[in-house]
Formats: C-alpha cells, sequence, structure tokens
C-alpha cells in the first residue's frame, strides 16, 4: 500500500535535495521514520493499527499517513519537498508537497489524542506548518514569525499538541505562504470522535479531498506562483479530470464527503442524482436544526464542508464544481468565439502557411474533444474523458460517483461503467417534428425604454450546421 | 649623306614596328583574362566585326535560355554589355595613345622656292630632333608603362563592372524572394481581415477587433507594393548592369532562391595572403611611380637642350647664265636655355615624383587595411547569415510548430496562429536579406583581394539587423 522508505538513503536519493545531508543522523535517530508515497493513487483506508479505533477516511488520490506510538503520544513525520505530481495521465507538475506527493498525507487522529508532528524541512527556503482550525496552544499554530522562528532548509521542527474537538481541518504553510501553497503545500487532517457524538453519525464510506488550483503554462510543468485570477488547472489533490478518481460505493451506503477550499475562489460543489445534507464546517458539526438538503454546497475560500447523504441511487453520477470553466482544463481565455464562422475557404488560405491548420470552433467548443489533435508537451487537453457513452468533454473538478448494488463493503475498486436497466437510457426520437410556434413581440418593461440603438438588430439563430463534414 | 639618310628611316621603321608589337588591344584583353581569370572566366573579348558582333549575340541568347546564375550573368555582361565593349574600345584608345609616345616624331622636310633676278634656288631641307633619336630607349619604356597602365585600367574597370552584376544579381534575386515571403504575409493579413471581417457580420466581433485585424491587411498591402517595386527595381539595375536590351530583358529570368551559404567562410589568412605587390591598386601606384620617374629624365632633357640635326640639298637655277648646281650640307638648331633654364619644369617634375612616390605608400598602406575591412564584412555578413539560418529560422519554426499545438487546444485562437505566422515570415525575410548580404559581401570581397574595392562592401554587413520587419506588428 504504502512504501516505506528508508528516509536517509531512499529520500534523499529521490528528491535529490539539499537536506538528507543537512540533517543530521543523530537528530534523525529519535524521529519515526517517515513514509514517502510515489504513486498519485488512491489508497486504501488505513485502519488504524495502534490507539483509539476509528473508521478511516478514504482520501481521494490520496493516502493518509501511518504513526508511531510513543508513550502514548501519537508521533507523525512530515517531510516537506519538491515533488513531481502526476495531475493526469500524460500531465506531471513539478509541485512542493509533504512526504512525495502534493497535497501531503491525510493525518487522522481521534478527539483527545496527543499528537507529536515532526516537519523536516526539505524544500530550498524555510516554511512552517498551520494546522488550520484546531484548537491549540498559541506556539504551535504555526505562523512563522508571528508564533514560532520559520522552519529553516535542511532542520525538523517538533509540534504537539491534544486534538481537542472532532472535525474536519487542514494543514499548510504559513511562510512565504502564497508562494507556498501556488505550489501545492497543502493536506488534510481529520480528528474522529473519540465517542458517539449526537451531531456525527457514523457512515460506511468517508471520502476527503481539498479543492486547489494551479497556473501552469501549457507545455511547462512548475506553476506559475504569482497568479491571483487566471488559474488554468482546477483540482482536487492536485488531480484533475479524467485523472481523478471514482468515489466508488455500494448501494445505501451512508456517504459523507469532506471538501476543503485551498484555492483563491469558492466552488459550487454539486451532486448529481442525491440530496445531501452539510452537516460540518471548519467549526464542526453542524446543528440539526441547520440542515437542509441540497445538490450544491458553495465551498467558500479557505472553508471545509463536510455533506452527508444516501446513496440510494443506482448509477454513475457525475460529482463536480458547478463553475464550468472549473470543469476544463487548460485554455484560452482570449480564444475568440468562432461560432457559427464558416471559413472553410479562408481555411484553405491560411493551411498555405500554417500547413496543420485545421477548422475549429465554428459549432462550438466539442471539437476540441473529438479532433484528439496533438497539443503541447505536458498538456492536459482542454475537454476530454472517453464514457461508455463516447466522450465526456470535461476537466479539472469533475468525478463520478459510482452506487453499485454489487460493491463489497469496504472494497473501494472501481466496478466500470455502470449497467442501466433496459429503458433507463435516454434515446433518440425518430417521429416528426412539428415546427414550434414563437412569440415575437419584446415583451413589457417595468420603464419606457430611452436612448435604444436606432435600429432593431436583427440577430441571428444560429442552427447546427448539418454537414459539418471532415477536417 | 644618302646613305645617313637610308639609314636612319630604317632605323625609325624598326623602332615603329617594335612600337606596334610591344603593346596591343588584344595582348591587353589576354593579360586581362589571366590576371582577373576569377571574374572575367577568360572571355572577355573585344567584338570587332559583325560576325563577332552576332556570335556575341548569340552566346547571349544562350544564357538567357534558363534561370540566370551567377556566373552566366557575369558571363553575359562580358559577352553582351555594350558598356563592357566601351570599355574595351576605350582601352584600346588608351593603349594606342601610349604606343604613340614610342615612336620617334616624323622627320620634317621643309622646302623653299626663292628666287633672285635670274636666279632661282630650291632649297630642301629633311631633319629631324636628335634628342628623340638619342632618348629612343626611354621612350620606349615610357610606352610600356604607360600601356602597362592602360591594361590595368581596364582589368579594374572590368573587376569593378563584374562585381556590380555580382551585387546587382543578388539583390535581383533576394528582392524576388523576399517579395514571395511579402505575398504570403499578406495572405495572412488577408485572411485574418477576411475572418474578422466575418465574425463581425455573424455578431462575434466588434468593429473595434474588426478594424484591428483589418488594419495589418492595409499595412501588408502597401509594403507587398513596395516589395513589388524593390524587386522591379533590383531587376532593372541587374538589366542595365548586363546590358541587355528590351527582347534580352524580357526573357531574363532568375534562380528562385540565392545559392546556399558556403559550408566554410573563407579564411582570414587566405584573403590577406594576397600579396600586396599583386594587388591591383598597388600595380597601378607603382606604373604610376615608375612612369614618373622615366618622365622626370626626359622630359627635363627635351626641354633642356633641344637638337634638331638636318640634311640640307639646294639647288639654283641661273636662267642668265643657264646654270643649275646645287649646294648640299647640314643644319643644327639648338635651343638656348637663356630665359628658361627648365627650374620651373624642374620643380613640377620633381614634384609629379615626389606625389607619385607618396601615393604609392598611400595605396600600399591602404590596400592591407582595405582587404582586413572587407574581410570583416565579408565574415560578419556570413556569421549574421548562418545566424539566421541556423538559430532564428529554426526557433520560429519551432515557435510555429508549438503554436499550432496551442491553437489545436484551443489555447490560442486563429488570429493568433496567423500572427505569429506573420512573425515567422518576417524572420524568413530577414535571413533572406541576411543571406544577400552575404553574398554582397563575398562579392565585394573577392574585388577587394584583387584591389578594386568597392564601398559596398563594408556598408553591408553594418545594416545586416535591418530588415524587413513585414507585417510584424501586432
Ligand atoms: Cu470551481
Amino acid at each position: 500500500m504504502t512504501n516505506r522508505r528508508n528516509f536517509l538513503s531512499g529520500a534523499g536519493a529521490l528528491t535529490g535535495a539539499v537536506a538528507a545531508a543537512a540533517v543530521s543522523k543523530v537528530a534523525m535517530a529519535a524521529l519515526p521514520e517517515p513514509v514517502l508515497q510515489t504513486k498519485p493513487d488512491t489508497m486504501a483506508p488505513l485502519v488504524p493499527p495502534s490507539g483509539r479505533p476509528y473508521n478511516p477516511v478514504v482520501t481521494l488520490n490520496g493516502w493518509t499517513l501511518p504513526w508511531r506510538m510513543n508513550n502514548g503520544v501519537k508521533e507523525f513525520h512530515l517531510v516537506a519537498e519538491p515533488v513531481v505530481r502526476e495531475m493526469a495521465p500524460g500531465f506531471k507538475a513539478n509541485l512542493w508537497g509533504y512526504n512525495g506527493q502534493s497535497p501531503g498525507p491525510t493525518i487522522e487522529v481521534v478527539e483527545g489524542d496527543r499528537v507529536r508532528i515532526f516537519v523536516t524541512n526539505k524544500l530550498p527556503e524555510h516554511t512552517s506548518v498551520h494546522w488550520h482550525g484546531q484548537r491549540l496552544p498559541s506556539g504551535m499554530d504555526g505562523v512563522a514569525g508571528l508564533t514560532q522562528p520559520a522552519i529553516r532548509p535542511g532542520k525538523t521542527f517538533v509540534y504537539e499538541f491534544v486534538a481537542r474537538r472532532p472535525g474536519t481541518f487542514m494543514y499548510h504553510p504559513h511562510a512565504d505562504e502564497m508562494t507556498q501553497m501556488a505550489m501545492g503545500m497543502m493536506g488534510f487532517w481529520v480528528t474522529h470522535p473519540k465517542a458517539e457524538h449526537p451531531l456525527i453519525e457514523k457512515v460506511d464510506r468517508d471520502f476527503v479531498f481539498l479543492l486547489n488550483a494551479y497556473d501552469v503554462e501549457p507545455g511547462s510543468a512548475t506553476p506559475k506562483i504569482m497568479t491571483m485570477a487566471d488559474f488554468n488547472i482546477w483540482s482536487w489533490n492536485s488531480r484533475i479530470f479524467p485523472g481523478i478518481d471514482s468515489l466508488n460505493v455500494r448501494l445505501n451506503d451512508k456517504v459523507r464527503i469532506r471538501i476543503g477550499n485551498l484555492t483563491m475562489t469558492n466552488h459550487p460543489i454539486h451532486l448529481h442524482g442525491h440530496e445531501f445534507l452539510v452537516t460540518g464546517t471548519d467549526g464542526g458539526p453542524t446543528p440539526k436544526s441547520s440542515r437542509h438538503y441540497e445538490v450544491t454546497t458553495d465551498v467558500a475560500v479557505g472553508q471545509m464542508r463536510q455533506i452527508d447523504f444516501l446513496a440510494d441511487e443506482e448509477g454513475d453520477w457525475a460529482f463536480h464544481c458547478h463553475k464550468s470553466h472549473h470543469t476544463m482544463n487548460a485554455m484560452g481565455h482570449d480564444v475568440p468565439t468562432m461560432i457559427g464562422l464558416d471559413h472553410k475557404d479562408v481555411a484553405r488560405q491560411i493551411s498555405s502557411l500554417v500547413p496543420d491548420y485545421m477548422v475549429m470552433g465554428e459549432r462550438g467548443m466539442a471539437d476540441m474533444a473529438e479532433m484528439e489533435m496533438p497539443v503541447p508537451d505536458n498538456t492536459a487537453r482542454m475537454m476530454t474523458g472517453e464514457g461508455p457513452f463516447g466522450s465526456v468533454e470535461m476537466g479539472g473538478m469533475f468525478s463520478v460517483v459510482k452506487v453499485r448494488r454489487d460493491q463489497k463493503a469496504g472494497d473501494y475498486a472501481n466496478p466500470g461503467w455502470f449497467k442501466h436497466p433496459p429503458g433507463t437510457v435516454a434515446y433518440e426520437f425518430d417521429g416528426a417534428i412539428p415546427e414550434p410556434a414563437r412569440g415575437r413581440h419584446s415583451g413589457a418593461a417595468a420603464m419606457p425604454a430611452q436612448n435604444m440603438p436606432a435600429k432593431n438588430i436583427e440577430v441571428q439563430i444560429r442552427k447546427p450546421v448539418a454537414d459539418h463534414g471532415k477536417h | 649623306m644618302k646613305r645617313a639618310l637610308r639609314s636612319t628611316a630604317v632605323a625609325a621603321a624598326a623602332v615603329f614596328l617594335a612600337g606596334c608589337a610591344s603593346v596591343g588591344i588584344d595582348e591587353a584583353l589576354k593579360d586581362t583574362n589571366t590576371h582577373a581569370q576569377r571574374f572575367t572566366g577568360g572571355n572577355l573579348a573585344l567584338s570587332r566585326t559583325p560576325e563577332q558582333r552576332d556570335r556575341r549575340a548569340e552566346l547571349a541568347q544562350q544564357l538567357l535560355a534558363t534561370p540566370l546564375s551567377q556566373d552566366d550573368a557575369v558571363q553575359l555582361a562580358l559577352t553582351n554589355s555594350p558598356a563592357v565593349q566601351a570599355l574595351m574600345a576605350q582601352s584600346w584608345v588608351d593603349i594606342a595613345a601610349a604606343n604613340q609616345t614610342s615612336r620617334l616624331p616624323n622627320p620634317i622636310f621643309t622646302f623653299e622656292r626663292m628666287r633672285l633676278n635670274s636666279e632661282l634656288e630650291l632649297g630642301r631641307l629633311l631633319s629631324f630632333g636628335l634628342v628623340d633619336l638619342i632618348l629612343l630607349p626611354q621612350r620606349l619604356s615610357i610606352s610600356r608603362s604607360q600601356a602597362h597602365q592602360a591594361k590595368l585600367q581596364l582589368t579594374g574597370a572590368v573587376v569593378d563592372h563584374v562585381t556590380q552584376v555580382r551585387q546587382a544579381w543578388v539583390r535581383a534575386v533576394a528582392a524576388q524572394q523576399s517579395l514571395h515571403y511579402a505575398e504570403q504575409v499578406n495572405t495572412s493579413a488577408q485572411a485574418s481581415a477576411e475572418l474578422a471581417r466575418r465574425m463581425q457580420r455573424i455578431g462575434n466581433f466588434s468593429k473595434l477587433q474588426r478594424a484591428r485585424q483589418q488594419v495589418f491587411y492595409a499595412d501588408a498591402t502597401t509594403q507587398l507594393a513596395s516589395a513589388r517595386h524593390a524587386t522591379t527595381a533590383a531587376r532593372e539595375e541587374l538589366i542595365r548592369a548586363l546590358g541587355l536590351d528590351d527582347a534580352q530583358a524580357a526573357k531574363l529570368a532568375l534562380p528562385a532562391r540565392l545559392p546556399d551559404l558556403p559550408k566554410i567562410p573563407r579564411e582570414a589568412k587566405e584573403v590577406a595572403a594576397t600579396a600586396t605587390e599583386q594587388r591591383l591598386d598597388v600595380q597601378l601606384a607603382r606604373a604610376q611611380l615608375d612612369l614618373a620617374g622615366q618622365s622626370q629624365g626626359i622630359s627635363l632633357l627635351s626641354t633642356f637642350i633641344d637638337v634638331e640635326a638636318g640634311a640640307r640639298r639646294d639647288t639654283v637655277f641661273d636662267n642668265a647664265e643657264g646654270s643649275k648646281s646645287n649646294r648640299r650640307g647640314f643644319e643644327l638648331d639648338i635651343r638656348l636655355p637663356l630665359f628658361d633654364g627648365g627650374s620651373a619644369q624642374r620643380d613640377a617634375l620633381n614634384a609629379q615624383s615626389l606625389a607619385a612616390a607618396n601615393r604609392y605608400d598611400a595605396t600600399v598602406r591602404g590596400a592591407s587595411s582595405q582587404l582586413r575591412e572587407g574581410y570583416s564584412a565579408y565574415r560578419t555578413a556570413y556569421d549574421i547569415a548562418k545566424h539566421y539560418r541556423d538559430e532564428i529560422v529554426p526557433l520560429r519554426q519551432a515557435m510555429a510548430d508549438e503554436n499550432v499545438l496551442r491553437y489545436n487546444g484551443m489555447l490560442i485562437g486563429v488570429f493568433e496562429l496567423l500572427a505569429e505566422a506573420r512573425d515567422q515570415i518576417a524572420a524568413v525575410t530577414n535571413a533572406i536579406n541576411a543571406q544577400q548580404q552575404f553574398w554582397q559581401a563575398d562579392a565585394a570581397l573577392a574585388a577587394s583581394v584583387m584591389g578594386k574595392p568597392t564601398a559596398t562592401g563594408a556598408a553591408m554587413a553594418s545594416s545586416g539587423s535591418e530588415g524587413a520587419s513585414t507585417g510584424a506588428a501586432h
């Protein structure tokens, strides 16, 4: 499941960073052995081998960090380091992360646990770790300069506190924060309740992931860290569709999904086929009186949302951010709209200058997903993903919740495409289509219009062109 | 005395013949063909007869039948150009004038008829300049110097003309090549403008967006017009250098591309190895210096002592006596240096020699410097052209390829793609300019090695980076 590596030999060789030599062996001797992850796959839940029992979570395209018990204290070892994260098949990014991946491993503890976290800095610059949302001594809050000195490259710091309240949290640097978050430094934290909690129901499956965004120039691999708004990679746990694993559940499972937002904009997360309740926020479980069913919940910047639902509808259900740009991969934001433009004749002229020129966009952007023409190296196509009925034409923050009758309890494997019962799939109508009647008046208005254009501008309705042909 | 006169006449005839045989235009052409083999290919010939002229026309016809290479252009100019024929004819004039120097002045025959009462006297005097005769060897040598100088001048003029032809050819081919790319830029701009027009018509573009694309097209159209004229101008310049008539001009076809750059440039050492003494300009200065030296003695002497010798035979008829008697004798005319002791003349000649000596020095010193400059111009042009070929054009090509990929990924739109295509074309045009400058510098350096430096060579390389920035602005 996880690759245990000797820190001194393996990790140093893995990253080639300065730090392995800089951290003294004597100092390392007292540390728990750090565990590194080399694959971006969704790892099976880590059933607690020691300490208080709990129901483990599953980190989407991630994993949970193993610990060791030391005189009743749970000891973790995070190693901040540069990593190469596969964000989708064929697209890798140079990120900064923890223990081999970005985001770092999920830390799972139980309410009341005493937790000691060793943080070794193998980055080229100083860092710190802030435990977002936790109750803890101020000096453990991880704000470099304010509550502690920054962790210099090659140094290891120790954080120690009691996980006082159950809930959904995250961790991220609070030193050169903009750069380090833009580079992917972050991780999930779950504190499980130590006993039955009136507001925290037991669930069969508990998924967690962080929303994050990057600006990677198509054809390059390292994010631009100065970008504030114009991101082109919208990811869940530093993965983009079609690289995000599906959430596979058994019919009638109680399912919980916890989502944290570390991007610079909000994300209305939307689930098809079910209604869910927002049962928790950064502040803890929500009071039952405040819960109401929704199919979309907005996860604002820096927030966590915990949603619960009963997976009582079989099928493949889309699960995605509802900002449609966020379900696209890298695209040009200044590309003019070509819809309705007929330019096959001009295209011949263009081909004489640009021999590989193809006509695209006259009908819409779907050409893009259909044509599969070569794109710059290490670039995820804007929209892609092959479903059982054709291209899904999505990217970014998109995945599928797969509800199956025959999924075994505790089995998170992908069951494949849903087999629809006969007569339950939309089909083509083959009768005659009558011309609909259309109203032509401009309608009433609250106030009379002034300074309107002199001429009534005729807006053309663009009907699909029948013979788009091959290009 | 009869015998003496006869022997003098024979001697004079011998000298006359010798002078005639020593240097003629044919020999001069042969010399030029040998000396400037690189330039003439041995084909410089003056046509004097209708047959020769016909043969020339026929050769020109053959050369014009296929696209004209640079070497063919030179041959065509040598064969066909009236200007080149004029150069040779003029050289013939100069050589003939030089030969004149080597000849003895014709003897003077003086005839007198005098009557006194019954006496009639007929006087006959055959006289010639004695100094001329004495100085005959010097005069011969001067004549040779002058003829040599005339030959050098002919070679120089031919080298000049051939260099002009080569450079005009390079400009004409390059202009034609650039025109092709200006047309491509125009096509790209036209496509952008047409797409923008349609985009506005269907409501996807505002007037402003359309105008932005339209303005590229408007610019590209003016640039295309200028490129068309530049091509015509360069072609006509070549036509003039080749000396084509209208019918021939209509037949002139040029290759589509300039020749590739040579794999390796000429070595500085190889160029510098051209012995300064062999250079045309140095030889010319040397000849002028020699001439000044020789002339000095002879002119001074002839001014100072002018001796004319003559044989006289007078016949006297006495009508009264009915008798006839002959008188014989000789005469010597000697100019007395009373008023002009020759000092002014001497000063002038000294000054002339001094000037010639200094001119020679200056030429020798300038020659190697000019060669170094010419080489630098050549080498810079080579390096820049190579840099364009090996670096800039491939980079632009790679950028164009990447842009197609970005277009495929809808990361850029068609207008950006076309703008990039225009940039790529502009880079190719600059590369052609660089290549043109190399070939011009090459022709200039070749002339410089011969010792006939042309100003073009140095001027060209400095403008190496400047080029037709065809529609790159966007
Ligand atoms: Cu979103």
